[in-house]
């Protein structure tokens, strides 16, 4: 034994010292603190509730459910080993956690509205809702055995209160329940249920000093960090390269445009803007061979919040009135369409919706052109008559690339709109990537539309929805963004709308 | 419960073994290394808060805190008569002492109440890892099995606690 100074102590002679100076009552934290079971039940309760909040903003129905995973993981490792229904506890923990935290990586990538079908979401909910009751049937009988280990009479009527309540919520969900009373009333029953289990945990300390932890290769902190690791390099991934859709560029082939240079000639005899005639493919442009008229209209569009300007102007009675303006300095966004009138008995137009990026478009995620053709516009007055047809181009060290779109084609969707309420739309979409590294990005859609009577008004529109940033969570493409929003200059994306409108009798353009 | 050991009625030492015999058991376990000890001290256990109860003041602290108190300091006597008797091992010296002179005992009540501001003043897990190690006596595998570490993690953490405390306390070279 040592009585020396602290200062002049060898380290065996501190160490003695210190066992030596403990007080004689431990501190009432410290009381509280030591015992196998707390820490563990303490993870696992909070982790029950913070899985069951869903809170629809700031991403927290994704990050609270993150944390609650991540909690009941760390929970049930320390009781795995305790009792057979614990240790199932854990696997359920377990291939819940990795299915989540999937998900959450797939929620980085235009993946996931490919591989989260209705079908596919609708079995992984089911799934879901029987392990979760899996779980609290597993966590109850892991209570009673403990308790039993203990010589302690069986109490865990909150665990089995869980099991109900899950139950019903289930019911809820199956019945498509919409009511208010009932959830309230759920949600407050969970309260108490939480609240019970806190007893319950409390009561239970007695107990829980029966338990023995086993011993862990991994630290729970190094666990925490390495599923933060994944998840933060997952998502990175995910966004880096699950961000935009894989387009098959090739070296456009100029040998064919020869073929069509008589009929090129026509078009633009007829005023059909040459720098759209260029982007055409031989067979669009082959199509439209004897053509009778072109109309045509062009139209630069920002994608930018240009800059606000003031002045003052005269308000036409003698007085002036201040006026604050946005001036765009830079309109990115070239649009161009044309109407071209083809041969036959029956009055038909041959209608092109034509892009071009003047400047660099920025962030390339995904893009998509939706057309509001003429026969959705005026349904009494023109039909669709013919195949959607187009292609995408840039330009690259003065080598011209191009690529079919990623889709192309006719979408039924119902969508909720402010002004019309819930309907349904068929519109054409076009679904494209542009080029990270590339100018004069550029493409074009095109359809036919055959006059069911004449003297109608031709009014096609082309919404060009371009994503500006990566910042979304869940990734969504440009195409499910413009079917399911309501807004549609929100979040990553941003829309710009042009038509053509005229009547065929004169060609006169309607502005 | 407590009422009932009071009154000295048999229900309330039923029930403590009942309630408190895990609690008693996971104090005992670290300093008993042989299950039949552990059985005999928490006979002698129960047997020292039977007689005396009357001691316990809720005023000075809760039950739990005097019954771990009684529990760890009669797992050590225990401890001390059983190495005693069979006179093979020394006893550790981390081992409070039966009996102490006047002088240590004073030299003891200045070191603990040097420690006890020192403590004070560190977090509350370096504390509980403190008390694990030097007042429960568990071992560096419980206690990494308890705090979800490994054995080779806890002991890291103690070292730097250690020469947190000397620090504290005023010599830091020998760690």
């Amino acid at each position: 034994m040592c009585d020396r100074p602290w200062e002049t102590m060898t380290d065996a002679d501190f160490e003695a010292m210190l066992a030596r100076s403990v007080p004689d009552v431990p501190p009432e934290e410290i009381v509280a603190e030591v015992t196998p079971w707390r820490r563990a039940m303490n993870r696992i309760l909070f982790g029950m509730a913070l899985c069951a909040v869903t809170l629809n903003f700031w991403c927290l129905n994704y990050i609270l459910p993150a944390i609650g995973t991540v909690l009941l993981l760390l929970g049930f490792r320390t009781l795995r080993r305790e009792n057979r229904w614990l240790g199932g506890c854990f696997a359920v923990t377990v291939i819940r956690a990795v299915y989540f935290f999937a998900t959450l990586v797939l929620n980085t990538t235009i993946l996931q509205s490919a591989v989260f079908t209705p079908a596919v979401t609708t079995a992984l909910t089911a799934v879901n809702a029987v392990l979760l009751l899996g779980l609290y049937f597993c966590f109850w009988r892991g209570l009673l055995a403990v308790q039993k280990k203990a010589g302690l009479p069986a109490q865990a009527g909150g665990a089995l209160a869980l099991i109900v309540w899950y139950a019903l919520v289930c019911v809820l969900a199956a019945v498509h329940y919409t009511g208010w009373i009932v959830p309230i009333a759920m949600l407050v029953g969970y309260g108490c249920i939480l609240r019970s289990l806190c007893r319950l945990s409390g009561a239970l300390d007695e107990a829980g000093y029966a338990i023995a932890p086993q011993p862990v290769r991994v630290t729970d902190r190094c666990l925490v960090l390495v599923i933060a690791a994944v998840l933060g390099i997952g998502c990175t991934l995910g966004y880096l390269f699950g961000g935009s859709y894989r387009m098959d560029w090739q070296p456009v082939d100029t040998s064919a445009q020869a073929q069509t240079e008589t009929i090129r000639q026509q078009l633009l005899d007829l005023g059909f803007p040459e720098e759209v005639l260029d982007d055409l493919t031989p067979e669009d442009i082959a199509a439209c061979d004897g053509a009778l008229r072109v109309v045509a209209v062009t139209e630069d569009h920002p994608f930018n919040d240009g800059r606000t300007v003031s002045y003052k102007e005269s308000d036409g009675e003698g007085g002036v009135v201040s006026v604050l303006d946005t001036v765009y300095d830079v309109r990115e966004l070239r649009l161009t369409s044309v109407g071209v009138q083809l041969p036959g008995a029956q009055e038909t137009w041959m209608v092109f919706h034509h892009f071009l990026w003047t400047t660099d478009p920025g962030f390339c995620g995904t893009e998509v052109l939706q057309i509001w053709p003429a026969d959705e516009n005026m349904q009494d007055g023109w039909r669709f008559a013919g195949d959607v047809t187009g292609r995408v181009l840039y330009d690259r060290d003065g080598q011209t690339f191009t690529a079919s779109y990623h889709t192309l084609g006719r979408q039924t969707y119902t969508a909720d709109s402010v002004f019309f309420g819930q309907r349904t739309n068929s519109d054409l979409f076009a679904a494209f990537s542009l080029p990270r590294h590339g100018e004069h990005a550029r493409g074009y859609v095109a359809y036919t539309a055959a006059a069911v009577q004449s003297g109608c008004l031709l009014n096609s529109w082309i919404n060009y929805t371009h994503q500006q940033s990566w910042l979304q969570y869940p990734a969504v493409t440009a195409q499910t963004h413009r079917m399911t929003c309501t807004q549609s200059n929100g979040g990553a994306f941003r829309t710009v709308q042009d038509a053509l409108q005229f009547y065929p009798a004169d060609g006169q353009l309607l502005r | 419960m407590i009422a009932q050991l009071l009154q000295k009625d048999e229900r309330g030492m039923e029930a403590l073994l009942l309630h408190y015999g895990p609690l008693m058991r996971y104090i005992i376990a670290p300093i008993l290394p042989d299950p039949q000890d552990r059985e005999e001290c928490l006979s002698e256990v129960s047997m020292r808060v039977w007689s005396r109860i009357a001691q316990f003041d809720p005023v000075r602290g809760s039950w739990n805190a005097w019954l771990t108190a009684v529990t760890r300091n009669t797992a050590l006597n225990f401890q001390r008569s059983v190495q005693h008797h069979s006179s093979v091992q020394s006893i550790p010296e981390g081992t409070p002492a039966p009996g102490a002179s006047p002088e240590e005992a004073m030299l003891r009540a200045e070191r603990s109440a040097a420690l006890h501001d020192a403590l004070a003043r560190l977090g509350q897990n370096d504390r509980a890892l403190f008390y694990r190690k030097y007042y429960y006596l568990q071992s560096t595998a419980q206690i990494a099995a308890e705090l979800g570490m490994t054995a080779r993690a806890v002991e890291g953490r103690l070292y730097r606690l250690k020469k947190q405390l000397r620090r504290m306390l005023g010599g830091e070279g020998h760690v």
